[in-house]
């Protein structure tokens, strides 16, 4: 006797999000660096914006914070990636 | 032709439907699609989430609220879809409905809780009359598997976890370790056997209200201490599992749930002592120096600043006793909330929604 059931699941779209379009170059650009504050980012992401600044020819490297590394990033960090060509989202623990 | 009456035309379900063999089939279709916790499942039929949505008077489409980081809506329909494939009857669905809406409050920071590398699971603690239209037991293995109702109630959640919003193991779920309470981790309050005020009448419900308290949580850390009827004594073992977690897990302030079954309960009882005079005793007790760390091998982070104090409270209301247990026994617990307070327990009140047309 067949039975009929429901779907649990949220059914959403199964692609949640498209990549960004890369960039061609990082020459000149200015990059964003959010780091999720763990204590091991700092030293990581010190050495990315070397590499960045001396071996991509980047511009600017910004580097911010998140208030709260379990939360999503405030909405105010976000208002300045406006102003960037690239962003790195760090997650680490 | 004459139209249906309104009243009469049930709300249409959303859910893709499918239609499978039989119940032994439909293991090996959830299963297979990573919509289970690797137990058998209660087969989602459309009439038993329709049972569950009718006792909660709540069209399938109830918006419940939004889970922010994945934008994801949470409907009544989902829920149910996930209570029943649980085991739970439509009389355990305002309970599950109530836990989830709490927790999708903006304190209890769901996203976080649930993807953390920290493991916790969600406590979900139940007070009020509907502990006992449900036949939920606060004594005997309460926080194991005391009886039905709680054992389903806690699966339901976790379901819903992992299939509305993706927290299975490995995928937003990134525990390193995990703990059994992610199966189920569900406890009535032993309300009729307690001196005391329910947990969430102290949380600010009205008396004989049913409410749900949602904390995420770290495993129970049980102990033993029969060697003394004094409260503060027996406080100081309570106290001392609360500073083993500081040192061990994470020394960050938050609420802990402290479980104290009968035979401890019975030793504030006859000294007078209410849950605010243990929230006092507990809240000022309950401190470290950070130059402990190096006694349990955490040395290299002590730094210059070993004297600082921590303590494990901002505010004593963030202590949550809970009367629980069997009736003999001199142990207790501590449940240890996930990494100190970025997560805050939530009350809220058992309700239907009667402004819902169905």
């Amino acid at each position: 006797m067949s039975i009929e059931v429901l779907d649990p699941s949220h059914e959403s779209d199964a692609r949640a999000f498209a990549p960004a379009k890369r960039l061609q170059t990082l020459e000149g650009a200015t990059v964003g660096i959010i780091s999720n504050g763990k204590k091991g980012t700092k030293p990581f992401f010190d050495a990315v914006e070397r590499a960045l600044l001396e071996g991509y020819g980047v511009a600017k490297v910004v580097r911010l914070t998140k208030a709260n590394y379990s939360a999503p990033v405030e909405p105010e960090l976000l208002n300045e990636v406006e102003r960037w060509q690239a962003l790195i989202a760090g997650v680490g623990d | 032709m004459a139209s249906v009456p309104q009243e009469k035309r049930k709300p249409a379900l959303r859910s893709k439907r499918y239609a499978l063999d039989d119940v032994m089939a439909a293991q090996e279709f959830f299963h297979s699609r990573g919509w289970t916790d690797g137990l058998p499942i209660v087969p989602p039929t459309p009439q038993a989430v329709e049972a569950c949505l009718e006792w909660v008077l709540m069209p399938p489409d109830q918006l419940l609220g939004i889970e922010p980081v994945r934008q994801r809506a949470i409907t009544a329909e989902k829920l149910a879809v996930n209570a029943v494939m649980a085991g739970c009857l439509p009389m355990h669905f305002p309970v599950v409905v109530t836990a989830f809406t709490a927790m999708l409050q903006e304190a209890f920071l769901l996203h976080g809780a649930t993807a953390s590398t920290g493991g916790c699971a969600i406590l979900i603690v139940v007070n009020g009359p509907v502990r006992s239209e449900l036949g939920m037991s606060g004594s005997f293995n309460a926080l194991g598997p005391s009886d039905r109702a709680t054992t389903v109630i806690g699966r339901a959640i976790r379901l819903i976890l992992c299939n509305l919003l993706d927290a299975r193991p490995g995928d937003v779920d990134r525990s390193t370790l995990g703990h059994p309470g992610k199966i189920s981790y569900c406890v009535a309050e032993d309300e009729e056997h307690s001196p005391w005020r329910p947990l969430a009448e102290e949380r600010g419900v009205p008396p004989l209200a049913s409410a749900v308290t949602v904390l995420a949580a770290g495993a129970p850390r049980q102990f033993m201490n029969e060697w003394t009827t004094q409260p503060e004594e027996i406080l100081d073992t309570y106290v001392a599992e609360i500073r083993a977690n500081m040192r061990h897990y994470s020394i960050w302030p938050g609420n802990y749930a402290l479980v104290v079954p009968p035979q401890l309960r019975a030793h504030f009882e006859r000294a007078g002592w209410s849950k605010a005079d243990i929230r006092r005793y507990v809240a000022q007790q309950a401190r470290i120096r950070r130059g402990e760390w190096a006694e349990c091998g955490k040395g290299a982070v002590v730094g210059e600043r070993g004297d600082r104090e921590y303590a494990a409270f901002t505010d004593e209301n963030d202590v949550l006793v809970i009367a629980a247990g069997g009736p003999a026994g001199g142990f207790g617990a501590v449940i240890p909330p996930w990494y100190g307070n970025k997560s805050r327990a939530v009350t809220m009140a058992i309700g239907a929604c009667v402004d819902c047309e169905v």
